[in-house]
């Protein structure tokens, strides 16, 4: 574990220029996210959890896939220096992890690039992702109801703690390994330091509200499937899809031609399983036609679906649907009465 | 008279000549335009026409979608108050204008680029004198650049 | 104030006089009131009213939610002045019958947009927030601010006009009294004045921040067409994504398509997730409409809409002469 002062953090950070393309929170408010930094300055340390996940950079809201004049593609180019994130929390870094397996890497035909993302892996496989750890989490955080910590080491190819005077970092992946390789001239952590992270941990921890464990809505969700409660949760929805477009893990997308005479470009854009047309087919036969078939459903991806297919819960417990909600449906209060109704049934 | 001078100084120019949309009423000033055309009455040829049964029926996505695609200037004209064919058809395109035109104006739209009037069928000369006033104005103002969607260009 | 409502309701379900009522109960976060839906007189208790009180609840009568409506149950709903104008709006449009409805007014003097906290503590998390007379404390870990209401009063209510539900049928406690100053719009008259350019710039500056993510749309109570404009794809009118053309045209189409409706009830503005100034445009619609039709949405339940109806005589000023 090495440890930089915060005294040289300009030099490291501008260390980091020369092979990377330098990524970290910026903005306030509900303008913060993750953003390309050529200062220092630009970075917002003081925000505990960006309003915007890096999701935003990864797969972004609008993004054009290819340009086409008559039979002629060009297609869009990959950059030329990696991406290196600094101060993405473990939610976040989970986020990405769980959206790379649904993206980046394919579960049916692993060795089939047709099945990859190239968009995608174009951003992501190079990318290096510093996970930060939380000192403070939010009162709207709840990492720890689906298997997370602020503290987590489980993502990312770098983590590191910010204490008082400096920033300890260790690396987690081959990736990560690599890197701190290549750094000199920083001084190792020491005992002191190790017990300083121990204290932060326990400190941040109890910021969080005792775990509610959503795991076990795996097996219990399709138990309950056309339960009355489903009514209940959804009455004050209005189905406007705030949460999903600022949701770090949700990866819906639609795709559109916009051109004319012969020209034009594919533009592939955020989409929502809260829009009411989401699934509506040709015939005009729509499946999710109330907004309880909607609610349900985005319940189900996050707990249940996503368990099912990939082994992990969809979400990361980072709390930005709660805040950014406009009819406050918290999606915490949903999973408590859905476990309740469900050891009921 | 003023549309003879400009009829000259369209001759003479020969960069960029606005693209102006007319939306206009079948029963009276589609019919006046026709008229202006029988009777030889020369106007700038800058207008492209979309024929619409009533003033009514225009859409303020119309007007924003020709300012999206590239047109420099629109036109939408109906019957006078009082003749619409459809009675009452032009009291609420007069409405929905009078709304749109401000609208558009507080936005940073040009007022120039969007103009309405009432031409009725018998008004040859009279849609003439429109058609040059908006013309001169949407040139005076220049190729509309505001609302207008990028297209690919390699 | 919050016990008399909590005892009218109560009331109502005791006399078999509603099926349901719509009112806003405590949040799970601080500063914010959630809508909840009441079906029998004890939930009464969990109905709360104070200045996170921010939903408009009118949403819940139309949309998707209009088998509410059509099942003809009686619903009792708790209206402030503008979310009662929206009442009024839905009963001059046919979208509800009135006699199915029990009107709750309450008096209001303005609720908080929590955007406009959050500048003021410069960012840091809000754990517990107390009102008072014209000040709300504000406290959070290892700060307590004390701050002026009007300071964070959302952009709505700053020059309401229309604190009390102009139909109701029962009013708790006593409608707010306002000087009569008549309805004023001084940030648009500002904007008005400033030159073309400057407008555009700061129109694309504010519009490049919006995602589409539609919640405008979706919490206003005055948008509820069952297909949206944005949705037809045969032809389509406007692109998916957030190119600034396609974002302009969206609200200036939205806004025109709400034009004589929009009750200034600012649920669009506080719904943002990306904290655009969206009520710039529609009170421009509503001034531009006072001033020519001398019309104001939702007051008098008599009155046809101002874009459904005209008058024969009426300035036309900007017909080319």
């Amino acid at each position: 574990m090495i440890k930089i002062e915060k005294s040289n953090f300009v030099t490291f950070i501008r260390s980091l220029s020369a092979e990377y393309n330098l990524f970290a929170p910026t903005g306030e408010g509900r303008q913060s996210a993750f953003r390309e930094v050529k200062d220092i300055k630009q970075i917002n340390s003081q925000i505990q959890i960006t309003h915007n996940s890096p999701k935003t950079v990864f797969l972004p809201q609008t993004e054009i896939l290819f340009e086409f004049k008559g039979d002629d593609i060009q297609s869009v180019q990959k950059a030329t220096k990696p991406m290196f994130f600094w101060g993405v929390r473990s939610c976040d870094a989970r986020g990405l992890n769980l959206l790379d397996k649904v993206m980046g890497q394919s579960k049916q035909r692993p060795d089939d690039p047709a099945f990859q993302d190239p968009y995608w892996k174009a951003r992501f496989d190079d990318a290096i992702i510093l996970t930060l750890a939380c000192n403070e989490p939010a009162s709207t955080c709840f990492c720890n109801w689906t298997g997370g910590n602020p503290f987590s080491k489980e993502a990312g190819d770098l983590w590191a703690v910010e204490t008082e005077t400096a920033y300890l970092i260790e690396p987690i992946s081959e990736k990560g390994k690599d890197f701190i390789k290549k750094l000199s001239g920083y001084h190792t952590a020491s005992e002191k330091d190790e017990q300083k992270i121990k204290a932060l941990k326990k400190q941040a921890e109890s910021c969080l509200q005792p775990a509610v464990d959503t795991k076990t809505l795996k097996e219990k969700l399709p138990k309950i499937w056309d339960d009355p409660l489903w009514d209940e949760v959804s009455a004050k929805c209005v189905n406007c899809s705030a949460c999903a477009f600022i949701c770090p893990t949700c990866y819906c997308f639609d795709i559109q031609d916009e051109g004319k005479k012969g020209k034009g470009k594919r533009i592939r854009t955020w989409d929502c399983c809260m829009f009411p047309i989401f699934t509506k087919e040709a015939s005009g036969h729509n499946p999710r036609s109330l907004a309880r078939e909607r609610v349900r459903q985005r319940v189900m991806h996050k707990f249940n679906y996503f368990w099912e297919t990939y082994g992990e819960s969809l979400c990361t417990g980072c709390g930005r649907c709660i805040r950014v909600c406009p009819v406050n449906l918290d999606i915490r209060d949903v999973a408590k009465q859905l476990l309740e109704t469900a050891s009921a049934a | 008279m003023i549309k003879g001078n400009l009829v000259q100084e369209t001759k003479k120019k020969k960069d960029w000549q606005p693209k102006i949309l007319a939306i206009l009423c079948n029963w009276c000033s589609y019919a006046g335009a026709d008229l202006a055309g029988v009777s030889r009455i020369q106007y700038p040829p800058n207008i492209r026409v979309l024929r619409v049964p009533c003033s009514g029926r225009v859409d303020p996505m119309f007007i924003m979608k020709s300012l999206q695609n590239g047109f420099d200037g629109v036109l939408v004209s109906g019957c006078h108050p009082g003749d619409c064919h459809y009675l009452s058809g032009n009291f609420n395109a007069r409405r929905k204008f009078a709304v749109l035109k401000p609208l558009l104006e507080y936005v940073g739209i040009e007022a120039e680029r969007v103009q309405f009037s009432w031409v009725s069928a018998g008004e040859g000369e009279r849609f003439a004198e429109v058609v040059t006033k908006i013309t001169n104005d949407v040139y005076k103002v220049g190729p509309a650049k505001r609302l207008v969607k990028g297209v690919v260009s390699w | 104030m919050v016990k008399a409502l909590r005892e009218e309701v109560k009331r109502l379900f005791e006399e078999k006089k509603v099926d349901l009522v719509i009112g806003w109960g405590k949040g799970s976060i601080p500063m914010t009131a959630t809508p909840i839906f009441i079906r029998k007189a004890e939930d009464a208790e969990h109905l709360i009213w104070d200045e996170t009180c921010s939903n408009n609840l009118a949403v819940y009568l139309t949309k998707d939610k209009r088998q509410l409506v059509k099942t003809n149950q009686k619903i009792g709903i708790v209206v402030k002045g503008c979310d009662g104008r929206s009442l009024v709006l839905y009963a001059v449009e046919n979208q509800i019958k009135r006699e199915n409805l029990v009107i709750i007014g309450v008096p209001c003097s303005g609720v908080i947009d929590k955007k406009k906290v959050l500048k003021q503590t410069a960012g840091k998390e809000v754990i517990s927030a107390r009102f008072e007379e014209n000040r709300m404390t504000v406290e959070g870990r290892g700060f307590k601010t004390e701050i002026e209401k009007s300071e964070v009063l959302s952009h709505s209510c700053r020059n309401c006009n229309h604190p009390n539900a102009p139909v109701y049928d029962i009013f708790i406690g006593e409608p707010v009294k306002t000087e009569s100053v008549g309805d004023v719009y001084p940030e648009v008259e500002a904007f008005e004045k400033l030159d073309s350019e400057a407008r555009w710039k700061d129109m694309v500056e504010s519009y490049s921040k919006c995602i589409r993510c539609y919640a405008c749309r979706n919490v206003c109570p005055s948008c509820y067409c069952t297909e949206c404009f944005v949705d037809q794809n045969d032809p389509q009118w406007i692109g998916k994504s957030p190119e600034i053309t396609d974002t302009l045209i969206f609200h200036l189409g939205r806004n025109l398509h709400v034009a004589g409706r929009c009750v200034e009830c600012g649920a669009c503005e506080r719904a943002c997730p990306a904290d655009i100034d969206l009520l710039k445009l529609n009170r421009k619609i509503s001034k531009e409409i006072l001033e020519r039709f001398n019309f104001t949405a939702g007051l008098d339940i008599n009155e046809k809409p101002a874009m459904a109806s005209f008058c024969e005589n009426e300035k036309q000023d900007f017909i080319m002469g």
